[in-house]
Protein backbone atom coordinates (compact mmCIF):
# COMPACT_ATOMS: atom_id res chain seq x y z
CA UNK A 1 0.00 0.00 0.00
CA UNK A 2 2.35 2.64 1.08
CA UNK A 3 5.67 0.80 -1.03
CA UNK A 4 8.43 1.88 -1.82
CA UNK A 5 8.01 5.61 -2.34
CA UNK A 6 7.72 5.48 1.56
CA UNK A 7 10.95 4.07 1.94
CA UNK A 8 12.49 6.13 -0.30
CA UNK A 9 11.66 9.26 1.92
CA UNK A 10 12.12 7.16 4.83
CA UNK A 11 15.66 6.18 4.04
CA UNK A 12 17.48 9.32 4.43
CA UNK A 13 15.83 10.16 7.46
CA UNK A 14 16.98 6.69 8.87
CA UNK A 15 20.75 8.06 7.70
CA UNK A 16 20.11 11.72 9.32
CA UNK A 17 18.61 9.79 12.38
CA UNK A 18 21.88 7.51 12.68
CA UNK A 19 23.80 10.34 14.48
CA UNK A 20 22.23 10.93 16.99
CA UNK A 21 21.46 7.24 17.35
CA UNK A 22 17.73 6.34 17.87
CA UNK A 23 16.70 4.58 20.72
CA UNK A 24 14.70 0.61 19.73
CA UNK A 25 12.05 -0.05 21.83
CA UNK A 26 11.11 -3.73 21.52
CA UNK A 27 7.46 -4.96 22.13
CA UNK A 28 7.44 -8.90 22.52
CA UNK A 29 3.70 -9.98 23.97
CA UNK A 30 1.47 -13.62 24.14
CA UNK A 31 -1.70 -14.35 24.73
CA UNK A 32 -3.85 -17.10 25.50
CA UNK A 33 -0.93 -19.01 27.18
CA UNK A 34 -3.62 -21.34 28.37
CA UNK A 35 -1.58 -22.84 31.00
CA UNK A 36 0.94 -24.27 28.17
CA UNK A 37 4.34 -25.09 30.93
CA UNK A 38 5.06 -27.29 28.59
CA UNK A 39 5.78 -28.03 24.68
CA UNK A 40 2.72 -29.70 22.62
CA UNK A 41 3.28 -33.42 23.36
CA UNK A 42 4.67 -34.79 20.17
CA UNK A 43 1.92 -37.04 19.85
CA UNK A 44 -0.14 -34.00 19.66
CA UNK A 45 -2.81 -33.77 16.53
CA UNK A 46 -1.60 -30.31 16.03
CA UNK A 47 1.05 -28.29 16.89
CA UNK A 48 3.15 -31.15 18.10
CA UNK A 49 6.67 -30.16 19.89
CA UNK A 50 5.86 -26.26 19.79
CA UNK A 51 5.42 -23.91 22.50
CA UNK A 52 7.30 -24.40 26.00
CA UNK A 53 7.76 -21.74 28.56
CA UNK A 54 11.59 -22.53 29.33
CA UNK A 55 12.08 -21.89 25.32
CA UNK A 56 10.34 -18.85 25.61
CA UNK A 57 12.09 -17.59 28.56
CA UNK A 58 15.36 -18.38 26.44
CA UNK A 59 13.86 -16.81 23.56
CA UNK A 60 13.48 -13.46 25.77
CA UNK A 61 16.47 -13.41 27.12
CA UNK A 62 18.03 -13.61 23.87
CA UNK A 63 16.56 -10.67 22.95
CA UNK A 64 17.20 -8.88 26.13
CA UNK A 65 20.31 -9.25 25.59
CA UNK A 66 20.51 -7.53 22.67
CA UNK A 67 17.84 -4.85 22.97
CA UNK A 68 18.21 -2.75 26.21
CA UNK A 69 14.69 -1.37 25.81
CA UNK A 70 12.01 -4.26 25.95
CA UNK A 71 8.23 -4.43 27.13
CA UNK A 72 7.06 -7.45 27.69
CA UNK A 73 3.05 -7.87 27.62
CA UNK A 74 0.36 -10.35 27.63
CA UNK A 75 -3.27 -10.41 26.59
CA UNK A 76 -5.09 -12.80 29.04
CA UNK A 77 -6.36 -15.98 28.97
CA UNK A 78 -2.55 -17.13 30.70
CA UNK A 79 -4.66 -20.13 32.81
CA UNK A 80 -6.52 -23.25 31.56
CA UNK A 81 -5.71 -25.84 29.56
CA UNK A 82 -3.62 -28.00 30.65
CA UNK A 83 -3.43 -30.02 34.11
CA UNK A 84 -0.88 -27.67 35.80
CA UNK A 85 -3.58 -25.43 35.91
CA UNK A 86 -5.93 -28.04 37.88
CA UNK A 87 -3.04 -29.18 39.80
CA UNK A 88 -1.65 -25.75 40.59
CA UNK A 89 -3.95 -22.95 39.90
CA UNK A 90 -1.89 -21.25 38.33
CA UNK A 91 1.10 -21.10 40.59
CA UNK A 92 3.46 -22.13 37.91
CA UNK A 93 1.98 -19.95 35.05
CA UNK A 94 2.91 -16.38 37.26
CA UNK A 95 6.10 -17.98 38.54
CA UNK A 96 7.69 -18.47 35.53
CA UNK A 97 6.07 -14.88 33.69
CA UNK A 98 7.37 -13.54 37.06
CA UNK A 99 10.96 -15.09 35.86
CA UNK A 100 10.76 -14.01 32.27
CA UNK A 101 9.70 -10.19 33.84
CA UNK A 102 7.06 -9.55 31.81
CA UNK A 103 5.78 -6.02 32.24
CA UNK A 104 2.06 -6.11 32.60
CA UNK A 105 -0.66 -8.71 31.26
CA UNK A 106 -4.54 -7.99 31.21
CA UNK A 107 -7.12 -9.99 32.01
CA UNK A 108 -8.68 -13.10 29.71
CA UNK A 109 -12.19 -14.95 30.97
CA UNK A 110 -10.49 -18.12 31.47
CA UNK A 111 -8.29 -16.19 34.22
CA UNK A 112 -11.66 -16.41 35.85
CA UNK A 113 -11.69 -20.13 36.16
CA UNK A 114 -10.95 -20.53 40.00
CA UNK A 115 -13.07 -17.69 40.87
CA UNK A 116 -11.55 -14.44 42.05
CA UNK A 117 -10.69 -16.33 45.12
CA UNK A 118 -8.74 -18.38 42.96
CA UNK A 119 -6.97 -15.68 41.57
CA UNK A 120 -6.57 -13.29 44.51
CA UNK A 121 -4.75 -16.54 45.67
CA UNK A 122 -2.70 -16.76 42.93
CA UNK A 123 -1.52 -12.74 42.93
CA UNK A 124 0.98 -12.55 45.18
CA UNK A 125 3.17 -15.09 42.59
CA UNK A 126 2.71 -12.38 39.60
CA UNK A 127 5.84 -10.36 40.07
CA UNK A 128 3.75 -7.92 37.48
CA UNK A 129 0.41 -5.85 37.09
CA UNK A 130 -2.95 -6.95 35.83
CA UNK A 131 -3.96 -4.08 33.97
CA UNK A 132 -8.02 -4.05 33.79
CA UNK A 133 -10.13 -0.79 32.73
CA UNK A 134 -13.39 -1.84 31.55
CA UNK A 135 -13.82 -3.92 34.86
CA UNK A 136 -15.14 -2.71 38.03
CA UNK A 137 -13.98 -5.13 40.79
CA UNK A 138 -15.77 -2.43 43.69
CA UNK A 139 -17.73 -4.53 45.78
CA UNK A 140 -15.94 -7.89 45.09
CA UNK A 141 -12.95 -8.93 47.15
CA UNK A 142 -10.54 -7.93 44.61
CA UNK A 143 -11.84 -4.42 44.79
CA UNK A 144 -8.59 -1.77 44.76
CA UNK A 145 -6.47 -4.71 43.59
CA UNK A 146 -6.01 -3.44 39.68
CA UNK A 147 -5.25 -0.40 37.87
CA UNK A 148 -6.09 0.95 34.41
CA UNK A 149 -2.85 1.63 33.10
CA UNK A 150 0.49 1.79 33.98
CA UNK A 151 3.04 4.29 32.37
CA UNK A 152 6.16 2.65 31.60
CA UNK A 153 9.69 4.93 30.77
CA UNK A 154 11.58 3.68 28.29
CA UNK A 155 14.77 5.62 26.91
CA UNK A 156 13.04 8.74 27.78
CA UNK A 157 9.88 7.77 26.24
CA UNK A 158 6.18 7.61 27.72
CA UNK A 159 4.80 4.47 27.04
CA UNK A 160 1.37 4.02 28.88
CA UNK A 161 -0.79 0.41 28.68
CA UNK A 162 -3.71 -0.16 29.27
CA UNK A 163 -6.14 -3.19 29.06
CA UNK A 164 -9.29 -4.12 28.06
CA UNK A 165 -11.49 -7.52 29.13
CA UNK A 166 -14.39 -9.38 27.58
CA UNK A 167 -17.93 -9.44 28.71
CA UNK A 168 -17.73 -12.20 31.09
CA UNK A 169 -21.12 -13.18 31.78
CA UNK A 170 -22.32 -16.10 29.50
CA UNK A 171 -18.76 -16.90 29.31
CA UNK A 172 -17.70 -17.28 32.48
CA UNK A 173 -20.20 -18.77 35.17
CA UNK A 174 -21.34 -16.17 37.36
CA UNK A 175 -20.25 -17.54 40.95
CA UNK A 176 -16.62 -16.92 39.41
CA UNK A 177 -17.28 -13.43 38.44
CA UNK A 178 -19.09 -12.48 41.36
CA UNK A 179 -20.40 -8.67 41.58
CA UNK A 180 -17.32 -7.67 38.98
CA UNK A 181 -18.89 -5.13 36.82
CA UNK A 182 -18.17 -5.09 32.70
CA UNK A 183 -17.62 -1.48 31.26
CA UNK A 184 -18.05 -1.02 27.63
CA UNK A 185 -15.01 -1.04 25.71
CA UNK A 186 -15.06 2.09 23.86
CA UNK A 187 -16.07 4.68 26.18
CA UNK A 188 -13.76 3.23 28.55
CA UNK A 189 -11.14 2.94 26.08
CA UNK A 190 -11.80 6.51 25.21
CA UNK A 191 -11.53 7.75 28.41
CA UNK A 192 -8.35 5.67 28.78
CA UNK A 193 -6.81 7.30 25.70
CA UNK A 194 -7.35 10.96 26.74
CA UNK A 195 -6.48 10.30 30.07
CA UNK A 196 -2.90 8.52 29.28
CA UNK A 197 -2.55 11.37 26.12
CA UNK A 198 -3.29 14.19 27.93
CA UNK A 199 -2.73 13.90 31.89
CA UNK A 200 -0.15 10.85 31.55
CA UNK A 201 1.59 13.05 28.63
CA UNK A 202 2.12 9.25 26.99
CA UNK A 203 4.10 9.47 23.68
CA UNK A 204 2.55 6.16 22.96
CA UNK A 205 -0.55 4.10 23.60
CA UNK A 206 -0.48 0.64 23.72
CA UNK A 207 -4.34 -1.21 24.37
CA UNK A 208 -3.51 -5.18 26.40
CA UNK A 209 -7.22 -6.43 24.62
CA UNK A 210 -9.17 -9.68 25.63
CA UNK A 211 -11.87 -8.27 23.29
CA UNK A 212 -11.25 -10.87 20.57
CA UNK A 213 -9.75 -10.06 17.29
CA UNK A 214 -13.05 -9.96 14.74
CA UNK A 215 -16.28 -10.93 15.01
CA UNK A 216 -19.67 -10.89 12.62
CA UNK A 217 -22.72 -8.50 14.26
CA UNK A 218 -22.26 -5.50 16.88
CA UNK A 219 -20.21 -7.36 19.48
CA UNK A 220 -16.90 -5.39 20.33
CA UNK A 221 -13.65 -6.49 18.97
CA UNK A 222 -10.06 -5.22 18.50
CA UNK A 223 -10.95 -4.10 14.88
CA UNK A 224 -14.61 -1.99 15.86
CA UNK A 225 -12.18 -0.83 18.74
CA UNK A 226 -9.30 0.50 16.79
CA UNK A 227 -12.37 1.77 14.11
CA UNK A 228 -14.24 3.69 16.82
CA UNK A 229 -11.49 4.87 19.49
CA UNK A 230 -8.58 7.50 18.39
CA UNK A 231 -5.54 7.60 19.74
CA UNK A 232 -4.29 3.99 20.17
CA UNK A 233 -1.21 3.08 18.46
CA UNK A 234 -0.89 -0.79 19.08
CA UNK A 235 -3.94 -3.13 20.50
CA UNK A 236 -2.27 -6.42 21.39
CA UNK A 237 -4.97 -8.99 20.65
CA UNK A 238 -6.27 -12.38 22.48
CA UNK A 239 -9.10 -14.47 23.26
CA UNK A 240 -9.60 -15.50 19.57
CA UNK A 241 -6.25 -17.35 19.26
CA UNK A 242 -6.03 -15.43 15.63
CA UNK A 243 -2.80 -16.13 13.93
CA UNK A 244 -1.94 -13.14 12.62
CA UNK A 245 0.21 -12.81 9.53
CA UNK A 246 1.05 -9.45 10.67
CA UNK A 247 0.05 -6.95 12.33
CA UNK A 248 -3.15 -5.34 10.71
CA UNK A 249 -3.59 -1.38 10.24
CA UNK A 250 -6.99 0.04 10.85
CA UNK A 251 -7.57 3.59 10.65
CA UNK A 252 -9.96 5.21 12.83
CA UNK A 253 -11.40 8.51 14.20
CA UNK A 254 -9.36 11.15 12.25
CA UNK A 255 -6.71 9.24 10.68
CA UNK A 256 -5.45 7.58 13.12
CA UNK A 257 -3.95 4.38 12.66
CA UNK A 258 -3.81 2.11 15.10
CA UNK A 259 -1.78 -1.48 14.76
CA UNK A 260 -3.34 -4.86 15.58
CA UNK A 261 -1.77 -8.02 16.30
CA UNK A 262 -2.03 -11.14 17.87
CA UNK A 263 -0.23 -14.55 17.73
CA UNK A 264 -2.28 -17.20 18.44
CA UNK A 265 -2.10 -19.24 21.51
CA UNK A 266 -0.32 -21.44 23.70
CA UNK A 267 2.93 -19.70 23.62
CA UNK A 268 3.03 -20.96 19.86
CA UNK A 269 4.71 -17.59 19.18
CA UNK A 270 6.32 -15.05 20.98
CA UNK A 271 4.90 -11.49 18.87
CA UNK A 272 7.84 -8.98 18.38
CA UNK A 273 7.60 -5.29 17.05
CA UNK A 274 10.10 -2.51 17.55
CA UNK A 275 9.81 0.94 17.21
CA UNK A 276 12.17 3.24 17.15
CA UNK A 277 12.20 6.01 19.73
CA UNK A 278 13.68 9.24 17.66
CA UNK A 279 14.04 12.34 19.94
CA UNK A 280 13.98 15.53 18.01
CA UNK A 281 12.67 18.79 17.11
CA UNK A 282 10.44 18.04 14.05
CA UNK A 283 6.92 19.38 14.32
CA UNK A 284 4.60 16.40 14.63
CA UNK A 285 3.17 17.54 11.11
CA UNK A 286 6.03 17.19 9.53
CA UNK A 287 6.36 13.60 10.41
CA UNK A 288 2.85 12.77 9.35
CA UNK A 289 3.88 14.03 6.00
CA UNK A 290 6.82 11.90 5.98
CA UNK A 291 5.29 8.44 5.35
CA UNK A 292 2.96 8.60 3.11
CA UNK A 293 0.04 8.16 2.58
CA UNK A 294 -2.09 6.73 5.41
CA UNK A 295 -5.35 8.67 6.53
CA UNK A 296 -4.96 12.43 7.42
CA UNK A 297 -2.26 14.84 8.99
CA UNK A 298 -2.84 15.24 12.46
CA UNK B 1 20.14 12.68 30.34
CA UNK B 2 16.52 12.24 30.96
CA UNK B 3 14.53 14.44 29.07
CA UNK B 4 11.19 16.03 30.07
CA UNK B 5 8.58 14.99 28.14
CA UNK B 6 6.89 17.94 27.63
CA UNK B 7 10.17 19.50 26.30
CA UNK B 8 11.72 16.61 23.91
CA UNK B 9 9.88 15.32 20.55
CA UNK B 10 9.73 11.53 19.51
CA UNK B 11 9.21 9.62 16.72
CA UNK B 12 8.14 6.47 16.93
CA UNK B 13 8.90 4.29 13.98
CA UNK B 14 8.29 0.63 13.56
CA UNK B 15 10.97 -0.94 12.58
CA UNK B 16 11.63 -4.32 10.91
CA UNK B 17 13.98 -7.24 12.16
CA UNK B 18 13.78 -9.17 9.39
CA UNK B 19 13.46 -6.31 6.29
CA UNK B 20 11.19 -3.43 5.94
CA UNK B 21 7.91 -2.63 4.50
CA UNK B 22 5.96 0.35 5.15
CA UNK B 23 2.97 -0.40 6.28
CA UNK B 24 0.61 2.86 8.14
CA UNK B 25 1.14 6.01 9.27
CA UNK B 26 -0.13 6.81 12.65
CA UNK B 27 -1.28 10.27 13.34
CA UNK B 28 -2.31 11.68 16.58
CA UNK B 29 -1.71 14.66 19.13
CA UNK B 30 1.16 15.32 21.32
CA UNK B 31 4.99 15.13 21.05
CA UNK B 32 5.24 11.92 19.30
CA UNK B 33 4.92 10.43 15.79
CA UNK B 34 4.02 6.67 15.19
CA UNK B 35 5.50 5.67 11.60
CA UNK B 36 4.74 1.70 11.09
CA UNK B 37 7.48 -0.22 9.29
CA UNK B 38 6.86 -3.25 10.05
CA UNK B 39 8.48 -7.19 9.60
CA UNK B 40 6.92 -9.60 7.02
CA UNK B 41 7.10 -11.55 10.18
CA UNK B 42 6.55 -10.21 13.89
CA UNK B 43 5.78 -13.69 15.25
CA UNK B 44 8.61 -15.85 16.41
CA UNK B 45 7.53 -19.50 16.82
CA UNK B 46 8.77 -21.04 20.37
CA UNK B 47 9.55 -24.44 18.56
CA UNK B 48 12.47 -27.03 18.68
CA UNK B 49 15.33 -24.92 17.60
CA UNK B 50 15.30 -23.33 20.72
CA UNK B 51 17.12 -24.64 23.41
CA UNK B 52 15.12 -23.94 27.16
CA UNK B 53 16.26 -21.86 29.31
CA UNK B 54 18.18 -24.42 31.65
CA UNK B 55 17.14 -22.64 35.04
CA UNK B 56 13.18 -22.45 33.87
CA UNK B 57 13.90 -25.90 33.00
CA UNK B 58 14.96 -26.82 36.50
CA UNK B 59 11.80 -24.80 37.87
CA UNK B 60 10.09 -26.46 36.03
CA UNK B 61 10.76 -30.29 36.77
CA UNK B 62 9.11 -30.18 40.47
CA UNK B 63 5.53 -29.45 39.20
CA UNK B 64 6.28 -31.95 36.14
CA UNK B 65 6.61 -34.67 38.14
CA UNK B 66 4.18 -33.91 40.33
CA UNK B 67 1.71 -33.67 37.67
CA UNK B 68 3.04 -36.67 36.31
CA UNK B 69 2.51 -38.85 39.45
CA UNK B 70 -1.32 -37.29 39.77
CA UNK B 71 -2.29 -37.82 36.51
CA UNK B 72 -0.99 -41.88 37.45
CA UNK B 73 -3.36 -41.56 40.03
CA UNK B 74 -5.70 -44.31 40.51
CA UNK B 75 -9.41 -43.19 40.63
CA UNK B 76 -11.51 -46.26 40.34
CA UNK B 77 -11.67 -49.47 38.54
CA UNK B 78 -13.81 -50.64 35.79
CA UNK B 79 -14.75 -54.19 35.40
CA UNK B 80 -14.92 -54.10 31.41
CA UNK B 81 -14.03 -51.09 29.16
CA UNK B 82 -16.42 -48.67 28.80
CA UNK B 83 -16.76 -48.40 24.75
CA UNK B 84 -17.81 -45.52 22.14
CA UNK B 85 -19.71 -47.08 19.20
CA UNK B 86 -22.52 -45.35 16.55
CA UNK B 87 -25.84 -45.69 18.33
CA UNK B 88 -26.28 -46.32 22.26
CA UNK B 89 -23.22 -46.92 23.85
CA UNK B 90 -22.35 -47.71 27.09
CA UNK B 91 -19.41 -44.93 27.35
CA UNK B 92 -22.25 -42.41 26.25
CA UNK B 93 -24.68 -43.15 28.50
CA UNK B 94 -22.31 -43.30 31.24
CA UNK B 95 -21.27 -39.17 30.54
CA UNK B 96 -25.18 -38.40 29.79
CA UNK B 97 -26.31 -40.04 32.91
CA UNK B 98 -23.95 -38.92 34.77
CA UNK B 99 -24.65 -35.16 33.40
CA UNK B 100 -27.87 -35.44 34.38
CA UNK B 101 -27.42 -36.28 37.98
CA UNK B 102 -24.73 -34.35 38.80
CA UNK B 103 -26.69 -31.14 37.08
CA UNK B 104 -29.46 -32.14 39.15
CA UNK B 105 -27.44 -32.26 42.51
CA UNK B 106 -25.82 -28.83 41.15
CA UNK B 107 -29.15 -27.02 40.90
CA UNK B 108 -31.06 -28.56 43.44
CA UNK B 109 -34.28 -29.92 41.09
CA UNK B 110 -34.35 -32.75 39.05
CA UNK B 111 -33.25 -32.48 35.43
CA UNK B 112 -35.40 -34.34 32.77
CA UNK B 113 -32.78 -35.09 30.17
CA UNK B 114 -28.94 -35.49 29.57
CA UNK B 115 -27.13 -35.48 26.51
CA UNK B 116 -23.31 -35.96 25.36
CA UNK B 117 -22.24 -36.35 21.86
CA UNK B 118 -19.97 -38.88 20.40
CA UNK B 119 -17.75 -36.43 18.86
CA UNK B 120 -17.63 -35.23 22.92
CA UNK B 121 -16.16 -38.37 24.10
CA UNK B 122 -12.26 -38.75 22.76
CA UNK B 123 -11.24 -42.11 23.94
CA UNK B 124 -13.05 -45.06 25.64
CA UNK B 125 -11.96 -46.37 29.54
CA UNK B 126 -10.34 -49.02 29.62
CA UNK B 127 -11.02 -52.44 31.46
CA UNK B 128 -9.41 -52.17 34.73
CA UNK B 129 -7.95 -48.92 37.17
CA UNK B 130 -8.98 -46.19 35.73
CA UNK B 131 -6.73 -43.23 36.06
CA UNK B 132 -6.58 -39.52 35.98
CA UNK B 133 -4.69 -39.60 32.69
CA UNK B 134 -7.78 -41.93 31.35
CA UNK B 135 -10.18 -39.02 32.84
CA UNK B 136 -7.83 -36.37 31.31
CA UNK B 137 -7.94 -38.35 27.97
CA UNK B 138 -11.67 -39.31 28.07
CA UNK B 139 -12.41 -35.24 28.55
CA UNK B 140 -9.64 -33.12 27.57
CA UNK B 141 -11.49 -29.99 27.13
CA UNK B 142 -12.28 -27.09 29.36
CA UNK B 143 -16.09 -27.81 29.24
CA UNK B 144 -18.40 -26.79 32.08
CA UNK B 145 -21.77 -28.36 32.77
CA UNK B 146 -24.88 -26.37 31.49
CA UNK B 147 -28.58 -26.82 32.17
CA UNK B 148 -30.51 -25.78 29.22
CA UNK B 149 -34.24 -24.62 30.05
CA UNK B 150 -35.52 -26.30 26.20
CA UNK B 151 -38.74 -25.16 24.98
CA UNK B 152 -40.69 -28.29 23.03
CA UNK B 153 -39.92 -27.05 19.74
CA UNK B 154 -36.66 -27.30 21.18
CA UNK B 155 -36.48 -30.62 22.50
CA UNK B 156 -38.34 -31.66 19.29
CA UNK B 157 -35.56 -31.22 17.47
CA UNK B 158 -33.35 -32.40 20.05
CA UNK B 159 -34.34 -35.71 18.93
CA UNK B 160 -34.83 -35.12 15.53
CA UNK B 161 -31.02 -34.51 15.54
CA UNK B 162 -30.83 -38.16 17.37
CA UNK B 163 -32.97 -40.25 15.74
CA UNK B 164 -30.94 -40.46 12.47
CA UNK B 165 -27.35 -41.28 13.98
CA UNK B 166 -29.73 -43.75 16.82
CA UNK B 167 -27.83 -41.51 19.64
CA UNK B 168 -29.40 -42.24 22.71
CA UNK B 169 -30.50 -39.55 25.10
CA UNK B 170 -30.59 -40.03 29.34
CA UNK B 171 -33.65 -39.54 30.69
CA UNK B 172 -35.82 -40.46 27.54
CA UNK B 173 -36.61 -43.09 25.41
CA UNK B 174 -37.51 -43.04 21.42
CA UNK B 175 -38.45 -45.47 18.43
CA UNK B 176 -36.60 -44.23 15.58
CA UNK B 177 -39.55 -44.80 12.84
CA UNK B 178 -38.95 -45.89 8.96
CA UNK B 179 -38.21 -42.59 7.85
CA UNK B 180 -35.51 -42.14 10.99
CA UNK B 181 -37.91 -39.52 12.32
CA UNK B 182 -38.26 -40.32 16.19
CA UNK B 183 -41.80 -41.38 17.21
CA UNK B 184 -43.15 -42.36 20.45
CA UNK B 185 -40.66 -40.36 22.54
CA UNK B 186 -40.78 -40.52 26.85
CA UNK B 187 -39.19 -38.63 28.74
CA UNK B 188 -39.08 -39.68 32.37
CA UNK B 189 -41.43 -42.20 31.43
CA UNK B 190 -43.76 -40.15 30.31
CA UNK B 191 -45.09 -39.07 26.61
CA UNK B 192 -43.13 -35.67 25.46
CA UNK B 193 -45.43 -32.82 25.73
CA UNK B 194 -44.84 -30.27 22.73
CA UNK B 195 -45.60 -27.03 25.36
CA UNK B 196 -43.97 -28.31 28.49
CA UNK B 197 -40.19 -26.93 28.98
CA UNK B 198 -37.62 -29.35 29.67
CA UNK B 199 -34.52 -29.44 31.43
CA UNK B 200 -31.32 -30.63 29.52
CA UNK B 201 -28.09 -31.19 31.22
CA UNK B 202 -25.58 -30.82 28.81
CA UNK B 203 -21.66 -29.20 28.05
CA UNK B 204 -21.30 -25.16 27.31
CA UNK B 205 -20.08 -26.72 23.99
CA UNK B 206 -23.05 -28.10 23.09
CA UNK B 207 -25.43 -25.70 24.68
CA UNK B 208 -23.13 -23.35 22.02
CA UNK B 209 -24.59 -25.51 19.10
CA UNK B 210 -21.45 -27.34 18.95
CA UNK B 211 -21.65 -30.53 17.09
CA UNK B 212 -24.44 -28.71 14.31
CA UNK B 213 -27.04 -28.57 17.47
CA UNK B 214 -27.30 -25.03 16.41
CA UNK B 215 -30.82 -25.43 17.41
CA UNK B 216 -29.87 -25.23 21.46
CA UNK B 217 -28.67 -21.86 20.76
CA UNK B 218 -32.48 -20.74 21.52
CA UNK B 219 -32.94 -22.31 24.62
CA UNK B 220 -32.00 -19.86 27.63
CA UNK B 221 -28.84 -21.51 29.74
CA UNK B 222 -27.81 -21.60 33.40
CA UNK B 223 -24.33 -22.22 34.37
CA UNK B 224 -23.15 -24.90 37.33
CA UNK B 225 -19.55 -23.88 37.46
CA UNK B 226 -18.87 -27.44 37.03
CA UNK B 227 -15.92 -28.46 34.39
CA UNK B 228 -17.05 -31.52 32.98
CA UNK B 229 -14.15 -33.18 33.71
CA UNK B 230 -14.12 -32.78 37.57
CA UNK B 231 -17.74 -33.81 37.50
CA UNK B 232 -15.89 -37.42 36.02
CA UNK B 233 -13.18 -37.77 38.56
CA UNK B 234 -15.74 -36.88 41.64
CA UNK B 235 -18.36 -39.41 40.54
CA UNK B 236 -15.34 -42.48 40.10
CA UNK B 237 -13.69 -41.29 43.15
CA UNK B 238 -17.55 -41.57 45.27
CA UNK B 239 -17.66 -44.60 43.69
CA UNK B 240 -14.63 -46.46 44.65
CA UNK B 241 -15.18 -44.84 47.98
CA UNK B 242 -18.73 -46.56 48.48
CA UNK B 243 -17.09 -49.98 47.03
CA UNK B 244 -18.54 -49.64 43.70
CA UNK B 245 -17.61 -50.65 40.24
CA UNK B 246 -17.08 -48.11 36.94
CA UNK B 247 -20.08 -49.14 34.98
CA UNK B 248 -22.18 -48.63 32.22
CA UNK B 249 -24.71 -50.40 29.84
CA UNK B 250 -26.87 -50.31 27.00
CA UNK B 251 -30.25 -50.76 28.16
CA UNK B 252 -32.52 -50.07 25.25
CA UNK B 253 -33.60 -45.93 25.05
CA UNK B 254 -33.64 -45.97 21.59
CA UNK B 255 -35.51 -48.34 20.08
Amino acid sequence: MLGTAALGVLGPSLVAEAASGPARLVILHTNDMHSRIEPFPDSAPQWAGLGGMARREALINSVRAQEPHVLLLDSGDIWQGTPYFNFFGGELEYKLMSRMKYDASTFGNHDFDNGLAGLQKQLPNAGFPFLIANYDFGGTPLAGRFAPYKVFEKAGARIGVFGLGIELKGLVADKNFGATQYRDPVAVAQAQVQQLRQQERCDMVICLSHLGYKYEGEKIDDRKLAAQVGGIDLILGGHTHTFMPAPEPITGPAGHVTLINQVGWSGINLGRIDYELRRGAQPVRATGALVLPVGATC
Amino acid sequence: MRMTVSASRYWLVLVSTVGLSVLAVACQRGPLQATARLAPTTSQPVGRAIVPDAGAAAYIQPFHEQVEKQMSTVLGTAPVALTKHAGENPLGNFMADLQRTAAAKATGQPIDLGVMTNGGIRTELPAGPITLGNVFELMPFENELIVLDAPGPVVQQLFDYAAPVRMAVSGATYTVGPDKRPVDIRIGGQPFDPVRTYTIALSDYLAGGGDHMEFLKAAPLRHTGLLLRTVIVDHIKALTAAGQPVTAQVEGRVK
